[in-house]
């Protein structure tokens, strides 16, 4: 399987990174193109990893990482790679006395947005697009799990980065900031390169062009979420009751029983598959569940 | 399987698309002084509002006040009384420091921080650029300090390096904050390193010179402000500032040094470079520090001391001579104004004129003074420091020249208080004279009081039942007009001192005042006086000034004798003696003091 090597911003080879005895990534290789990347993966699949490296947070052990041409184990390089870069980490801290525009203008600085018009600028717009803007005097310790996550999305949006790495950013938002989300995704300006590590194989479904999945370390599959769900295809069914030679099965809002598995059970009717699915399936096939 | 299936060429011609090699050759124009600028003022900011540097500030002020407001303002000695304060306020600079620095790991935000194009040591140098955010909360305390010295009459001028040490230290302070959240960002790291810079600022125990070099926020015991002017290098203002502007360059560097590590080679040697010049100036500060005093200089200061008359340039107003140290002429009105109120209410002045003359009074051996003399010099100054006018007060050497008042360098009355402000210590002394008490009588100390045996000695006698000392009193508080509640709390409060005369004990109490009781020594050793004597002027404060007046007045003379009793004066004003509460015997051994009887 290839992936438009010849355009690809975010290249990736032969990647390996251990924490004592465990391998957390094992020699991945990928390419990242313009656009949203979805990476799919249990926890400790190493997505986190991944995504750090990327962000030159994390230093690999072994392989070597590409970013619009520049090598982040270069020092100049490196920073330069920086520069373009918006990065939302999984677990995120906030200085809780800061004020919501306060932090970002402050996070702004560090991205080196050092004339004041500008910061004040981009502060609002990212403050706009996450629907902060009436919270701007308001101290991040009152702020809400949910709107805090937005918060931090803003920051990763400031500077309007080539290269935008969001670890589990719907992590804590309900439904409707989830929808939100997509649609602020979907609006981000000057076509990045952006990285979603997510549980949610709906949020990959409905707004990721790409899919990449990651099980114990090693990247499974690389593609459209389409495919990702074709790869299902013919071992997904429903069924009135329970087969318990099924890999996985659950009951539904329709109160029938979704089989995925090798062998329909009795009065079974095949269904078609969806990205969730495609991604059970593919974690059951390499045992990370 | 993988993302790419065949290996892709990650690197060469084909590797990157035109973004790519753009951003390739425009990599990398520093931005790092600009963000340094940037979050410098955001963290400056910060600091300036830190809630706790505020109360740091506050606490400064109560310090330097406690330290100041029993001392007379001179600027030789105030300058280094704000160092104090100094501490205080470096010690809340060094927790705010430290918890601003420590922010990010503080609060979960590594991972993040680490992936901004401003680097950790960018954000430590913008964070020892940001103490400059301390500096008005440091200048607004010398600001304070400066202006209520001035208010005072404060003498001399201040000196800028000693200041400016004080605002130095206060960023050296910040600075080992910073060094200590690279290691440490727990907020405990802080406070102990507030807590240790507390405890190392008090009273040094090491020799002067490598105390003050060694600990330069501790405070040591010297006799600044008992001087009559400043003495050059005591203690080096200038070296003291330089050896804090290095501390703080040297903590600044560390922790530089510890945020650095991935930084490229030229970064790091300049930090080593600037390591290297930081502990340069700090050793050459040292080698300043541990000079002595000129020989010359000490010799000038113990000849101003020992023959004040030498130098003292004296004003005659009224009958009354006032002898001041060269550059305190400023304080003549406000030595004048109760003497002078006191002798517009006497109808004739003694013929013996009355002198208050300045003293300074030095204690020696003292190795703030003498560090790096040879011993045979330094008991040489002993001695003639001995033979000064002020250490004669109080020791068997002699008491103040008949009709001379000394007014010690450095004592002054406690502020705030009508009392004190009128000078009401002055103008009884100048009662005392006026009403012709004598200042000294040579008596014994018998064997039970005196060690060895009997001793004579210069003694204060006691006007014990006489006329004149609840007329003196009388005067003193009509010249100054003190609050009833001010005069009472200040004699009792000054403490009890009940006498013995003859075989009789006399009930007897002190004004309270700072330093040593006294902030002037005359006749009578300054205002002890007996509780007959007050309690019967207070009464006769009661009765119509013109009434007393009149009847001091008229007969003058006849009051001024010491054969004539309080008895007759309050007969005479037509008001009962107050009775005198007896002494309690539990309140220790009286002193024994003679009758005035001339």
């Amino acid at each position: 399987m290839t992936v438009n090597v010849h355009t690809a911003a975010v290249r990736a080879s032969g990647l390996s990174r251990r924490y004592g005895s465990t391998r957390a990534l094992d020699e991945v290789d990928l390419s990242l193109d313009r656009g949203i990347t979805g990476l799919l993966g249990p926890n400790g699949a190493g997505k986190t990893t991944l995504l750090s490296i990327l962000a030159t947070v994390n230093q690999p052990d072994a392989g070597s990482v590409s970013v619009f041409g520049l090598d982040p184990r270069d020092a100049a390089e490196r920073v330069e790679i920086r520069r373009r870069l918006g990065y939302l980490p999984q677990e995120l801290g906030y200085h809780r006395h800061f004020t919501v525009a306060g932090f970002l203008d402050y996070v702004a600085i560090l991205k080196e947005i050092t004339d004041r018009r500008r910061r004040a600028e981009e502060v609002a717009r990212v403050m706009a697009a996450v629907s902060l803007e009436n919270r701007a005097r308001t101290r991040i310790r009152a702020l809400s799990g949910g709107l805090r996550q937005r918060l931090g999305i803003a920051q990763a949006l400031l500077g309007q980065p080539d290269l935008l790495i969001l670890d589990e950013p719907t992590a804590g938002l309900d439904p409707e900031q989830r929808l939100r989300f997509r649609e602020l995704l979907s609006d981000v300006p000057g076509d990045p390169v952006i990285v979603l590590s997510t549980h949610q194989a709906d949020d990959i479904a409905a707004i990721c062009p790409k899919v990449i999945v990651l099980l114990q370390g090693r990247v499974c599959f690389a593609g459209t979420p389409a495919k990702l769900a074709a790869s299902a295809a013919g071992q997904v069914w429903a069924a009135a009751e329970r087969d318990q030679k099924a890999h996985l099965s659950w009951r539904g809002a329709d109160n029938l029983w979704r089989h995925i598995g090798d062998q329909p059970p009795d009065g079974a009717e095949l269904v078609a598959p969806t990205v969730e699915d495609g991604y059970l399936l593919l974690s059951h096939a390499t045992g990370a569940r | 399987m993988t993302a790419t299936g065949s290996a892709p060429a990650l690197h060469g011609p084909d590797a990157a698309d035109p973004a790519d090699r753009y951003l390739r050759g425009r990599t990398t124009r520093s931005a790092a002084p600009r963000t340094v600028l940037s979050l410098a003022r955001v963290e400056g900011s910060l600091l300036v509002r830190s809630l706790l540097v505020l109360a740091g500030l506050l606490a400064a002020g109560g310090v330097v006040w406690l330290n100041i407001r029993s001392a007379e303002p001179l600027w030789w000695n105030f300058g280094w009384r704000i160092g104090l304060g100094q501490v205080v306020l470096g010690m809340a600079v060094l927790v705010a420091a430290q918890l601003a620095a420590g922010r990010a790991r503080r609060n979960g935000m590594t991972d993040l921080y680490a992936s901004f194009p401003a680097t950790a040591g960018t954000r430590t140098l913008a964070h020892l650029a940001g103490l400059l955010g301390a500096v008005p909360a440091s200048l607004v305390l010398i600001g304070a300090v400066v202006t209520v010295a001035q208010l005072l009459g404060a003498i001399g001028t201040p000196s800028i390096a000693v200041l400016a040490g004080g605002v130095l230290l206060v960023i050296a302070a910040g600075a080992a904050g910073i060094a200590i959240s690279t290691r440490f960002p727990h907020p405990l790291a802080g406070m102990l390193g507030a807590l240790v810079l507390f405890a190392s600022s008090g009273q040094s125990h090491l020799p002067w010179a490598a105390g003050l070099w060694l600990y330069p926020w501790a405070s040591f015991g010297d006799q600044l402000g008992s001087l009559p002017g400043p003495l050059a290098g005591y203690p080096p203002g200038g070296a003291h500032a330089l050896e804090l502007a290095g501390l703080a360059a040297f903590a600044g560097v560390v922790a530089l040094a510890l945020t650095m590590r991935r930084a490229q080679a030229r970064a790091r040697a300049l930090v080593v470079a600037a390591g290297i010049v930081a502990l340069a100036l700090v050793c050459l500060a040292g080698a300043i520090e541990l000079q002595p005093i000129p020989t010359r200089d000490l010799n000038h200061l113990i000849n101003e001391i020992a023959d004040p008359a030498a130098t003292q340039h004296c004003t005659t107003g009224s009958q009354v001579r006032y002898c001041l140290y060269p550059g305190f002429g400023s304080r003549l009105p406000a030595l004048e104004a109760p003497v002078n109120a006191v002798l517009a209410h006497v109808p004739a002045r003694p013929t013996r004129p009355l002198t208050l003359r300045q003293v300074a009074g030095l204690s020696l051996p003292d190795s703030t003074l003498t560090h790096g003399h040879p011993n045979r010099q330094v008991s040489r100054w002993d001695a003639q420091a001995n033979r000064t006018p002020a250490n004669r007060i109080g020791n068997s050497a002699g008491f103040p020249p008949a009709s001379e008042v000394f007014l010690p360098v450095g004592s002054w009355p406690d502020r705030g208080g009508q009392l004190a402000d009128a000078r009401f210590d002055l103008a009884l002394v100048a009662a005392e004279w006026a009403v012709r008490i004598p200042s000294q009588a040579i008596g014994s100390i018998p064997p039970e009081a005196g060690r060895g045996g009997a001793k004579y000695v210069p003694l204060a006698c006691v006007p014990r039942g006489q006329a004149r000392e609840a007329i003196a009193i009388w005067l003193a508080i009509i010249a100054t007009h003190p609050s009833v509640g001010e005069l009472t709390g200040g004699r009792y409060g000054g403490g009890y001192v009940g006498v013995k005369v003859g075989n009789s004990l006399v009930p007897t109490s002190l004004w309270a005042y700072p330093e040593n009781g006294l902030a002037v020594s005359g006749p009578g050793l300054g205002p002890q006086t007996t509780d007959a004597g007050y309690l019967l002027a207070n009464a006769m404060t009661k009765l119509p000034e013109q009434k007393v007046a009149r009847v001091v007045r008229d007969d003058w003379n006849r009051w001024l004798d010491w054969h004539t009793t309080d008895a007759q004066l309050a007969a005479t004003l037509g008001i009962p003696m107050p009775r005198v509460p007896a002494i309690q015997t539990q309140q220790g051994r009286p002193e024994v003091d003679l009758l005035c009887t001339t």
